[in-house]
């Protein structure tokens, strides 16, 4: 049924162009955000950045609920609404636009692997940092995650999504997990992409791709927010062609738009970070 | 001396759903004939003692504000007439299964010559009652098991629990509830719930886990109500095609209310009455107790019904109601009225009038409906005195409508955009009683002033409910 539906959706898709007022929804910018959160919508923005579509940004503070696969960010074109970046990514070639044509079977499926690595590892990580930590859980999380509602309603979100993403943990093995085994993790993770990448402008060399979209999104969130420790970004920061990676693309891709606030934001603390 | 055995009379009429059950048939009352008669009736008696048997647990109290007119009682037919009473208000308390009263001369050393010895002989119900019940709905099954304890300190407080494991959902509600002792009308009760629903004329599921407190009273011949009520929320879209406007709404919300109702009922039933005229007026504040979401609401019923010649009915009702958002947040579309169906506006779907998205109707922060009804026997009377009576044949005139208001305009404004788009049916039909409790109506319907938007149903409608427009 789903794969059906999938069909002709796509379908649907293709006949019509990119309006001029399509949405993407995030939870609120400035209080309720959390790390894995924002890298994903980081990501999806660069996309169709890259890709040439343009989107505005639309912060609720019951993204999360309104989307249809509970996960943010999604995006809403035209009678659409399509979230996560992969599913973006199909939606957008079902209208005409791909960043990855260009590449052969070889590379797609190489692509494909390292996007199953981010995700396996970066954004596990980000996600056991923020609901397995107990110290970021503190200070951070609950406070953060139903801040926009009243008590006792702040409270029991708070903890009901803390016991699913513990759950999930505890599924995929990670429960077991100290936070020195989850950094070096990242630190492997990082390692990989570093040497992939190289001394190329992108991960296939000339042009972007979605993979690149992905991985800016995660490492510059990582670097640029604020959490109790540094370790995190230390981590990054150990490899300087992923650094020079992201300041290229947000060069590139974010600094030009004035008028979007959330990219101006970003090149705000871009600035207060990767200058140091 | 004659012994006279008051065993149980025909019960005098009382109005309201608990009571109805409780009839019995009417026994003729025996009095021995002896060698020496005397006319009873009009012998000045006292009644000395009032004897209780078979109490447990039950406290001496309550029991006393019950029975104490039966002192008060000067002749014997007083007497039988304030035990029946004192009978049928220890039968309302809801603590006890059977309760028979037996009158008798008194015997003993301080008996005086007219005196008299009242018994009731009286069995409580046990501490703990359980029912199982599976049920079968739409594309969905349940089960559903209910357990009650009654008079659970021994002042008819009572305690119920009711869980429903579905297919779909899950709910379940815990209640505890306590009468003033002496008072029956003046309880409260505390109720702790999570009941979820499924609204498919809005493609939106909604999931409330709450709980509630409140006060009911009577001041002459009103009732009112005062209740507290803490929900927690959860709105979801019903399917991937729900429109926009419903995703937008879908989350998490907490509402804190405090509420108020007052009902003047003088109906002989609640389903199908013959004569008399109801009042509800309820409103509704939130926002001021904690929570985030904030309006005033304001709704009210009214209902007026004539017998007419022939033993048919007029029945007259009016329906309104108006939401207004407090502070610059929209309202839910948990909170809104809705308008149209079977039990409301007849000759469109469910819910399906006013505002609408995509063909989600999305409701409306003000309404009106109204209905005119002439109910009559079935024609030629089939199986009148038995089965037949249960039917009676119906001729309505349904209208109504649902819009959302400015606030800023005033009065005039708002009531020109009520009286705007009007829509309305006529039709008639056959409507069956379900003893005290429900009616289901099957008509033929013509809506009317349709708009662009609404959904109708026209042609034949089957309705099944409590509240009827």
């Amino acid at each position: 049924m789903a794969l059906a539906a999938e069909a002709f959706m796509t379908q649907l898709a293709a006949a019509e162009p990119w309006p001029e007022n399509a949405a993407l929804y995030q939870q609120l910018k400035d209080e309720q955000i959390l790390l894995s959160d924002n890298a994903s919508s980081l990501a999806v923005q660069a996309f169709l950045q890259m890709c040439n579509l343009p989107v505005r940004v639309v912060c609720r503070a019951n993204a999360e609920y309104m989307s249809p696969s509970g996960k943010v960010p999604f995006i809403h074109v035209g009678n659409q609404v399509v979230s996560e970046l992969g599913p973006i990514v199909q939606f957008v070639k079902a209208k005409g636009h791909s960043l990855s044509d260009g590449l052969d079977e070889v590379q797609k499926a190489e692509m494909k692997a390292y996007m199953e690595l981010v995700n396996n590892m970066l954004l596990t990580a980000e996600l056991y940092l923020q609901w397995c930590d107990d110290v970021t859980v503190e200070e951070i999380t609950h406070l953060r995650y139903g801040s926009p509602y009243p008590w006792p309603l702040n409270r029991i979100l708070s903890y009901q999504k803390q016991w699913e993403i513990r759950r999930k943990m505890k599924a995929i093995g990670w429960a077991g997990k100290s936070l020195e085994q989850v950094l070096e993790d990242v630190d492997q993770c990082c390692q990989a992409l570093s040497q992939r990448l190289g001394t190329q402008p992108y991960f296939f060399n000339k042009q972007p791709t979605e993979l690149d979209a992905l991985v800016f999104g995660h490492l510059f969130t990582i670097l640029t927010t604020q959490l109790t420790s540094d370790e995190l970004s230390e981590k990054v920061k150990n490899y300087s062609n992923l650094i020079a990676f992201c300041r290229r693309i947000e060069q590139q891709y974010f600094e030009g738009h004035d008028k979007d606030s959330s990219s101006s934001a970003t090149s705000r603390s871009a600035k207060r970070s990767l200058l140091r | 001396m004659g012994t006279v055995h008051a065993r149980s009379l025909e019960p005098l009429p009382m109005s309201g759903p608990d009571f109805g059950a409780l009839g019995e048939e009417a026994e003729l009352v025996e009095v021995e004939p002896e060698a020496k008669q005397e006319i009873l009736e009009n012998k000045d008696v006292v009644v000395q003692h009032v004897h209780f048997d078979g109490l447990g647990r039950t406290k001496d109290d309550i029991i006393m504000y019950e029975i104490c007119d039966v002192f008060k009682a000067k002749n014997l037919i007083d007497v039988m007439k304030k035990s029946h009473e004192a009978r049928e208000k220890l039968l309302r308390l809801g603590i006890f299964r059977q309760v028979e009263v037996l009158i008798d001369t008194c015997q003993g050393d301080d008996a005086l010559p007219n005196g008299l010895d009242v018994t009731f002989e009286v069995t409580e119900l046990r501490r703990l009652t359980g029912s199982y019940n599976t049920m079968v709905g739409n594309n969905e099954g349940s089960m559903v098991l209910g357990l009650k304890f009654p008079n659970l300190f021994g002042r008819a407080e009572k305690v119920t629990f009711q869980f429903s494991y579905g297919t779909k959902e899950t709910s379940y509600g815990l209640s505890f509830f306590k009468p003033q002792p002496g008072n029956f009308e003046r309880n409260f009760s505390v109720n702790l719930y999570k009941v979820t629903g499924q609204f498919p004329w809005s493609s939106l599921r909604e999931t409330d886990r709450g709980v509630s407190t409140e006060f009911n009273f009577p001041i002459w011949k009103t009732n009112h109500t005062l209740k507290w009520e803490g929900v927690w929320r959860e709105l979801g879209c019903l399917a991937r095609t729900a429109s926009f406007s419903v995703r937008e709404e879908s989350g998490h919300s907490l509402k804190s209310s405090l509420s108020h109702a007052m009902v003047i009922d003088s109906r002989n039933s609640s389903i199908l009455p013959r004569r008399g005229a109801l009042l509800k007026i309820n409103q509704e504040l939130a926002g001021y107790t904690g929570g985030d979401v904030s309006f005033l609401k304001e709704d009210f019923e009214f209902q007026l019904n004539k017998q007419l010649l022939w033993d048919s009915v007029f029945s007259a009702s009016l329906w309104g109601g108006m939401l207004v958002p407090i502070g610059d947040k929209p309202s839910s579309i948990a909170d809104r009225f809705y308008l149209g169906g079977p039990t409301s506006v007849r000759g469109f779907s469910m819910y399906s009038i006013g505002p609408q998205s995509e063909g989600d109707y999305l409701g409306g922060e003000a309404y009106w409906a109204g209905g005119l009804h002439l109910y009559t026997p079935l024609p030629f009377r089939p199986g009148r005195g038995g089965f037949g009576d249960l039917f009676r044949t119906h001729f309505f005139l349904n209208a109504g409508n649902l819009c959302n208001l400015n606030y800023g305009d005033g009065p005039r404004a708002h009531l020109q955009k009520l009286a705007e788009y009007i829509r309305w049916s006529y039709g008639a039909g056959i409507v069956l009683r379900l003893g005290n409790i429900a009616r289901l109506e099957l008509n033929y319907c013509f809506p009317m002033g349709v708009q662009s938007g609404d959904r109708i149903c026209d042609g034949v409608q089957f309705g099944a409910g409590i509240r009827f427009l």
